[in-house]
């Protein structure tokens, strides 16, 4: 019986996020626990349950069936990224939301995986080489068009999780280290013309050097070194079109001291939660700063805060293994799928929870700046928890699927 | 999957795994850095987010007189407060022109209080009146986060003004804040002058905190622990006076409408049975919000009400001085008490003639105490001498300190041969200027204190009782007073000297040849000197010290009227008075002496401050 379970279910992932749910669910409850905000954990007790039935019913979908559909589901979902931007519903200056009837669907969730799909058939096809420019250029066509509908919406954080996405993807797919480099280099400089100059040289120094290590052609070289250099410079320019919220996120992470009750206050509040939690935290249902509300909506994008706070050390230290535990299964499969398309869509998958994790934990921790994105299986929210799962059916039924070409 | 890409597969998967060890193991290492190393610095911001403590103020001290007649009492007064975080500033100008307050004020006043916290009530204004309460209360849904709480502030009762004995209290200013320290903050209350301000450690009290769970929105949840962290407030210590405010609203009233001094003190131990400055001023204007014209005209009047004439300023002492010479002549052995001088009505040392008021013919010692025959006091002070004159000087307390407790005071100035050579240069004083200190005038200074503490020295015979005012601290609930110790000291003079002295005072009030007739109470053996102090300013300073009764005395004062002449026709008077108002503890005559101010048996009421002639 157990070596049958072992043969079909991934248990690794299966468990991990199981348990990583549920951690999920007892920290909303906490973060919840007053009457103000009834009905949440209920409503993600919902989720989960109707999110598990999911990931059973997706693993046993044959592999073929899911790669047939890719490309059609991508382009539904590039159709509701259009049509949420017509039709949909502005939420704090952000409009990714449809509503339909009880439920609020956010497009963008999904479309996160449709393009992992779309991009793991195109780059799967043998005829497809990302040394070939043509190609390459239409990998970056397939990201582009979600990321663009996106942006427009806007939500920054989701553009960075395609970001990491689609690097990862390049770099599993054999992309060139030239193109690798050349495509992170002028995020790199911009985001360091914001530390400042002497950063900024530092960075388009270490670059320069890894350009020329490759060896591409002088003139192409000479290309991507001038568009790293301009992007650093021209980053004052953008950074001043930016969204004010933008902006003073963008600050405050330079320095979340400088505004603790303004911009900074999220940030210096969830450190004051962590920190405050010791080794094995104040007990459950009794941290002060969760259960009075000193961090705004915790329950959704600052939910790390509550093991944190609550369960100490050795609490978030656990929520981290399991993540590890999910992230470095998700990189085996890929290595051990037969099917080349399978092994695209398992390491796009991984980078896509990856770039979550990283994202928000590193925010919790004050490491990052406060960019709006949720954590896998912690937060509450109904599409994001049921795309988390829908990532999970899928990593499962490959895992089932392993050894099909 | 079928590679040939320039990487194996296997070492792609090795890079991943590396990249996803270095984010755990960075998210880790900070873990350990906020939950392990600095945990205890975070789990103080937590508390302070969590946390409220609201402090509780103690009941301010009361203050008694000897007799036990509450001087000081409190009275509830309200307060607006501002709670920041639910306070629209859009709101002020409207709050200012209800209250009557500039908009700058309110803004910087919340600006200081948001430093603070944003969670904790910033007083705007105290002591509001009827109409601005009323105002307030109509418009309360209007003003969100704008409240009142009830404080309490000093109220007088007594009719007396005792303003600088009592002193004032003030709201705490930045600058006191940071040199009192931790325990007072913006909007407290702090004794600022007086004994409000010596005895502030124990009139205050201590205060108390309740510790109060907070959510985010400052709402308290409920307290803190169980309120075992709670400490409760220490309600301030009583203080009782040496001051029997009846005659110090007696004197007061003797004094209105003029400059000038009165200090009556117990020769027994010291204590302070009146103190007047005059003009004074009401001390109920300070009790709550002192308005500004107020502050403004008391303090650029010309006659300085708020200056303590009875310890501050120095007075040449005219002949009440003389028996300071007339001790340190028969100490010293320069003369015997029966020394005799023959009063021409002028004296000439050099060129220079000094005079005296009248011809006094031949006169001795106590004679001369008795008339206050200059001519013979000119002529003891050139057998005497500066060094011997001033050492007693000095023996009386001259040039000094008092050591009062519960005001600023002035030494004073005693000439000394050091001080003239400083002053004049070795050769630049000669033996001419010696007469003038002879009767009291010249450089010397003397408070009105000192002059008292002279007149407690010549009853006692030489019993110096460091002066004070208070006697006790009483604790609240305590059944017994702390009484509070002070020095004692004793003028060393020979038993006949302070016969001469004594006697020669004695007959000043109570011989009709006296200077100081008019001192004289029925019933009552008095003693007194009188003084009239020539000065720079205009008429004739009136001065007169005294004690009674004169063989078992129990009072001993100085009074002081500035610019009106005769010592004996202004000053004895209200001694004379006052001997009568203490001793008997009321008035026994009618035919009140024309030259002293206004008496009535009414005990003033506090209207206006008291500021001008």
């Amino acid at each position: 019986m157990f070596a049958y379970i072992q043969r079909h279910f991934d248990l690794q992932v299966g468990i991990s996020s199981l348990l990583l749910a549920v951690v999920g669910a007892i920290s909303i409850y906490s973060a919840t626990y007053d009457a103000r905000a009834m009905g949440i954990f209920d409503r993600q007790v919902i989720w989960l349950l109707s999110g598990t039935a999911l990931v059973l019913i997706i693993a046993f979908i044959p592999l073929r069936l899911v790669q047939s559909l890719s490309w059609a589901a991508y382009f539904f979902t590039i159709f509701l990224l259009v049509s949420v931007l017509l039709f949909g519903k502005t939420v704090s200056g952000s409009t990714s939301w449809f509503n339909m009837g009880a439920f609020r669907i956010q497009p963008s969730e999904f479309a996160k995986i449709t393009t992992v799909l779309a991009l793991a058939s195109y780059l799967s096809r043998s005829d497809v080489s990302l040394r070939a420019p043509r190609d390459f250029l239409t990998a970056c066509g397939i990201v582009g068009a979600p990321i663009v509908l996106i942006l427009l919406q806007p939500d920054f954080g989701t553009t960075v999780i395609y970001a990491g996405m689609f690097l990862t993807l390049l770099f599993w797919g054999g992309a060139p280290r030239f193109t690798i480099i050349a495509l992170v280099a002028p995020v790199a400089s911009a985001a360091a013309a914001l530390f400042g100059t002497t950063f900024f040289l530092i960075v388009i120094a270490v670059f320069g050097v890894l350009i020329y290590v490759t060896k591409e052609h002088r003139l192409v070289a000479a290309v991507a070194f001038s568009v790293m250099v301009l992007f650093g410079i021209s980053v004052q320019v953008i950074y001043d079109g930016l969204r004010p919220y933008q902006q003073k996120r963008i600050e405050t992470f330079l320095n979340p001291n400088a505004d603790p009750l303004g911009a900074g206050y999220n940030s210096l509040q969830s450190k004051v939660a962590i920190g405050s939690g010791g080794l094995f935290g104040k007990g459950y249902l009794r941290g002060s700063q969760t259960q009075l509300n000193f961090i705004p909506e915790q329950w959704t994008d600052f939910i790390f805060c509550v093991p944190g706070e609550e369960f100490g050390f050795v609490g978030a230290g656990f929520v981290l293994a399991l993540f590890a535990l999910l992230l470095v299964r998700g990189v085996t499969l890929a290595s051990i799928v037969k099917s080349r398309y399978a092994s695209f869509v398992a390491i796009g998958l991984t980078a896509l929870i990856a770039t979550h994790v990283f994202l928000n934990i590193g925010m919790a921790l004050g490491m990052l700046p406060v960019i709006g994105v949720p954590l896998p299986f912690l937060s509450y929210g109904g599409s994001f928890l049921i795309s988390s799962t829908i990532m999970i059916g899928i990593l499962m039924n490959l895992y089932t699927n392993r050894k099909e070409y | 999957m079928a590679q040939q890409d320039d990487i194996h597969i296997f070492q792609k998967r090795r890079v991943l795994y590396a990249v996803l060890g270095v984010m755990f193991l960075a998210f880790l290492g900070r873990l350990y850095q906020l939950q392990m190393i600095f945990s205890e610095e975070y789990e103080r911001k937590s508390d302070e987010n969590s946390i409220r403590i609201i402090s509780r103020d103690p009941i301010r001290g009361y203050v008694f007189d000897r007799n036990r007649r509450l001087v000081v009492d409190n009275r509830p007064a309200f307060t607006v407060t501002i709670m920041p975080y639910e306070f629209d500033k859009r709101k002020i100008p409207y709050l200012s022109s209800l209250l009557g307050l500039d908009t700058l004020f309110i803004h910087e006043r919340l600006k200081k209080g948001e430093d603070y916290s944003r969670f904790s009530p910033v007083k705007i204004k105290r002591d509001l009146n009827f109409t601005e309460l009323s105002a307030l209360e109509e418009n309360r849904d209007r003003l969100m986060g704008v409240d009142y709480q009830v404080e309490s502030k000093r109220w007088y009762g007594t009719g007396a003004h005792a303003a600088h004995i009592l002193g004032y209290t003030k709201e705490i200013s930045e600058t006191q804040i940071r040199t009192l320290g931790g325990e007072y903050q913006q909007g407290d209350v702090v004794g600022s002058s007086g004994l409000e301000g010596e005895y502030e450690q124990a009139l205050r009290g201590q205060k108390g905190a309740e510790f109060s769970t907070v959510n985010v929105r400052g709402q308290v949840i409920g307290s803190f622990d169980n309120g075992r962290l709670d400490v409760s407030a220490v309600d301030g210590k009583d203080i009782i006076l040496t001051i029997d405010i009846g005659l110090q609203a007696f004197a007061e009233s003797l004094m209105t409408g003029r400059r000038g001094a009165v200090v009556a003190i117990d020769p027994t131990d010291g204590g302070i049975l009146a103190m007047v400055s005059a003009p004074d001023y009401d001390l109920s204007f300070f009790s709550g919000v002192t308005p500004s014209q107020v502050w403004r005209a008391l303090s650029s009047d010309v006659a300085r009400p708020l200056f303590n004439r009875a310890t501050l300023t120095r007075y040449p002492p005219g002949s009440t001085f003389k028996m300071v010479l007339a001790a340190a002549a028969l100490e010293t052995g320069t003369v015997t008490p029966s020394w005799r001088v023959t009063c021409g009505g002028s004296f000439r040392v050099g060129n220079k003639v000094f005079k005296d008021l009248h011809v006094h013919g031949s006169v001795d010692m106590t004679e001369a105490i008795q008339v206050s025959c200059n001519v013979y006091f000119y002529q003891l002070m050139l057998k005497t001498g500066l060094d011997n004159w001033s050492r007693y000087g000095r023996d009386f307390g001259f040039g000094l300190l008092t050591g009062i407790d519960i005001a600023e005071e002035n030494p004073g100035l005693l000439p000394t041969t050091a001080y003239m050579n400083r002053r004049y240069g070795p050769s630049g004083w000669t033996r001419g200027y010696l007469p003038s200190l002879a009767i009291g005038q010249g450089e010397l200074g003397v408070t009105p204190l000192q002059m008292a503490c002279y007149a407690m020295v010549l009853a006692n015979a030489g019993e110096f009782h460091q002066p004070h005012a208070v006697c006790a601290l009483l604790s609240k609930g305590a059944e017994e007073p702390d009484t509070l110790a002070f020095q004692n000291r004793r003028v060393q003079l020979a038993p006949t000297t302070w016969k001469v002295l004594r006697e020669g005072m004695h007959r000043a009030v109570q011989s009709p040849r006296g200077t100081g007739s008019l001192a004289r109470v029925k019933g009552i053996e008095a003693a007194g000197k009188t003084g009239t102090a020539q000065n720079p300013h205009g008429p004739d300073h009136a001065w007169f010290v005294g004690f009674a009764p004169f063989d078992n005395p129990r009072i001993a004062i100085v009074v002081l009227v500035e610019n009106v002449g005769f010592g004996g026709s202004y000053a004895a008077p209200i001694a004379g008075l006052c001997f009568e108002r203490y001793l008997y503890g009321r008035l026994t005559r009618y035919d009140i002496p024309q030259r002293t101010a206004v008496i009535t048996a009414k005990e003033p009421v506090p209207t206006a401050p008291v500021a001008g002639r």
